[in-house]
């Protein structure tokens, strides 16, 4: 396909994938959602299962598919809503987010009906099982990719590091870790909560490092992923791709107050307007 | 599989349960292309080294981190493999709990956690190094299926049942090196299904792990005094064989369970639990460690001072029983 005509594309379904993830937010009430972690790595998902990743709805099982670990559980509606927008899971089921006996838990549940790979929540637990999942495919001979999705505030978890000196250990180069430094985690800035600096760390660990400066610009990721999934290099790979919190909708951008929280219907309202003025600009 | 004959199953009682578990590997690893070990830095002291040296790309050796070692093995799993992760029981589960359950349970993986040394056999090294809540935790973990097996025979019966199992499960290894052969005839191994290692009409004896042999021994010692006991190796935890609970509670008097674990949460405390629903049972004497942590001291001295020595046993029951028959 022509490049602009994907990046085009890819930009269609961010702004569906940003609707999904407040229609989802809203139907959840007064239990909220964790909309600025969700909104922040929209691009970078959507990036993933609509150019880079190989996958067939049709067929969640395949087992040559990528593999995809959202290791920041919470982010879920990301995943869920690039799913949703992919064919695995009905749009109807948007308002069941988080509603009793759901499949759409507020962290992902392991489920190939729905395309869900593995269970998720606990952070630092996706990257391990990654891992895991890597070394298997290298075991068994297999060429698929494992891609995974870990948060900035995430890298605090000692097992987030434990599995990095692990992956290096193994030249699991199959991996490919996309952290989303979006700045802020639960309590303030990760800067002020716990000051690290995941270049050096990523590095120290034995990991190829890329970046990203716009991870919300869809041509920049899908530029950098596309190379990053072709590069030879026999380490594991690691993108720290810089966000923004709550990424799309004006309210929520860099505000703590919408790292998880309920919206009212004025709010809601809000976040349509800006999603069309979004789509009206383009 | 094949049998394991007498002379290799003695050897392996000599070793201890270290290398009847390692050896058991090897033999499986032989047959299953899928099977592969994980482990934190204890292939040594695990007695993986064998494993190591047949199957050295089978081998993980993931370092000093044992999060880090479950999430691995559920990637493992998760891809079709089986895993065995080996670890040291006060390091695994224990330290991993929140692992297992949330990457091994939640999503009912085939996986397998061993763990090596549970109860107080590192007696001198201190409490850091006993396991003796690891029962009380790992039954209470959805999916996973719990097994102390006895003997060096049952530790190869164990390895090659999971390996046919589905949904996790926690193998927990008691015992020292010499440990007596409870079973050097060939045996019926089923998960779930109890062993009635000796009949008897008076008292049941439900052992789990390496400790059956006092209750054996106990069994011994209450015939003498003219009470029969019945002796069931209880080598499934979880689930618990609650047929062969239904005969005890119908067929004898007194039930006495023996683990070397914690008196909450493991072997007596699920007897007990399944026990609470029905009228008219035996009572239910506990054997098992004290929950207070521990001076240190040889193994022996910690099964005296627990009283999980078949001659304590025996005396506790014979005290009890009087008071039954008055």
């Amino acid at each position: 396909m022509e490049k602009n005509k994907l990046i085009e594309e890819i930009r269609d379904k961010t702004e569906l994938m940003r609707r999904d993830c407040i229609e989802m937010g809203f139907a959840a009430g007064s239990q909220g959602a964790h909309f600025g972690p969700a909104l922040s790595c929209v691009d970078i998902v959507a990036t993933l299962f609509f150019s880079v990743m190989h996958h067939d709805p049709n067929n969640p099982d395949m087992p040559e598919r990528d593999r995809f670990v959202m290791s920041k559980g919470h982010a879920c509606m990301a995943y869920y809503a690039a799913l949703i927008e992919s064919g695995y899971i009905p749009k109807e089921m948007i308002p069941q987010f988080k509603g009793n006996n759901s499949i759409l838990c507020g962290h992902p549940s392991m489920n190939m009906h729905y395309g869900i790979e593995v269970s998720t929540g606990s952070l630092g637990s996706g990257l391990p099982i990654a891992c895991g999942m890597a070394m298997a495919a290298k075991y068994k001979n297999e060429k698929h990719k494992v891609f995974c999705v870990v948060g900035d505030g995430e890298c605090n978890e000692g097992i987030i590091w434990e599995a990095a000196f692990n992956a290096a250990k193994y030249k699991l180069d199959n991996l490919i870790v996309v952290v989303d430094i979006n700045d802020f985690q639960l309590s303030g800035m990760t800067a002020e909560v716990m000051p690290i600096n995941l270049d050096a760390l990523w590095k120290a660990a034995g990991w190829d490092v890329s970046y990203i400066d716009n991870g919300n610009d869809v041509e920049e990721v899908l530029q950098t992923l596309g190379e990053v999934k072709k590069s030879e290099g026999e380490n594991p790979k690691v993108i720290l791709t810089k966000t923004v919190k709550g990424k799309g909708i004006s309210f929520m951008e860099n505000n703590l107050a919408f790292h998880a929280a309920p919206i009212n219907e004025e709010q809601y309202k809000q976040a349509i307007v800006d999603l069309n003025r979004a789509e009206a600009s383009r | 599989m094949s049998k394991i004959s007498l002379d290799i199953l003695k050897e392996w009682s000599k070793l201890g349960h270290r290398s009847s578990l390692g050896e058991s590997l090897v033999l499986l690893a032989r047959e299953r292309s899928d099977v592969v070990v994980v482990s934190p830095d204890l292939t040594t002291t695990a007695r993986l080294v064998n494993f190591e040296k047949e199957f050295p790309d089978r081998l993980f050796n993931v370092g000093i981190a044992e999060q880090n070692m479950i999430g691995f093995t559920a990637g493992l799993a998760r891809e079709g493999l089986m895993p065995f992760a080996v670890s040291i029981a006060a390091f695994a589960p224990m330290r991993c709990a929140e692992q297992i359950q949330n990457m091994l349970g939640y999503m009912n993986l085939n996986a397998r956690v061993v763990g090596i040394e549970a109860g107080c056999r590192f007696g001198p090294l201190g409490n850091t190094h006993f396991a003796m809540n690891d029962l009380a935790v790992m039954r209470a973990v959805p999916n996973f299926t719990v097994i102390c097996p006895a003997d060096a025979h049952e530790i190869y019966k164990t390895v090659i049942a999971v390996a046919d199992h589905k949904g996790p499960v926690h193998i927990r290894l008691t015992g020292a090196p010499g440990s007596p052969l409870l079973y050097p005839q060939d045996f019926d191994f089923e998960i779930g299904k109890a062993i009635e290692y000796r009949p008897g009409k008076d008292v049941a004896i439900i052992a789990t792990g390496s400790v059956l042999w006092e209750g054996i021994c106990a069994a011994d010692i209450l015939e003498k005094k003219g009470i029969s006991a019945r002796v069931i190796d209880m080598h499934t935890v979880k689930p618990i064989d609650t047929n062969i609970l239904n005969s005890v509670f119908k067929e004898n008097k007194l039930i006495v369970t023996v683990e070397e674990h914690n008196i909450i949460g493991g072997l007596g405390s699920a007897v007990a639990e399944y026990k609470s629903g029905f009228e008219n049972v035996p009572k239910h004497i506990m054997c098992g460690l004290g929950d207070n942590f521990r001076k240190i001291g040889n193994y022996e001295f910690h099964l005296k001072e627990s009283g999980l020595v078949a001659e304590d046993i025996a005396e506790i029951v014979v005290d009890r029983y009087k008071l039954l028959s008055v």
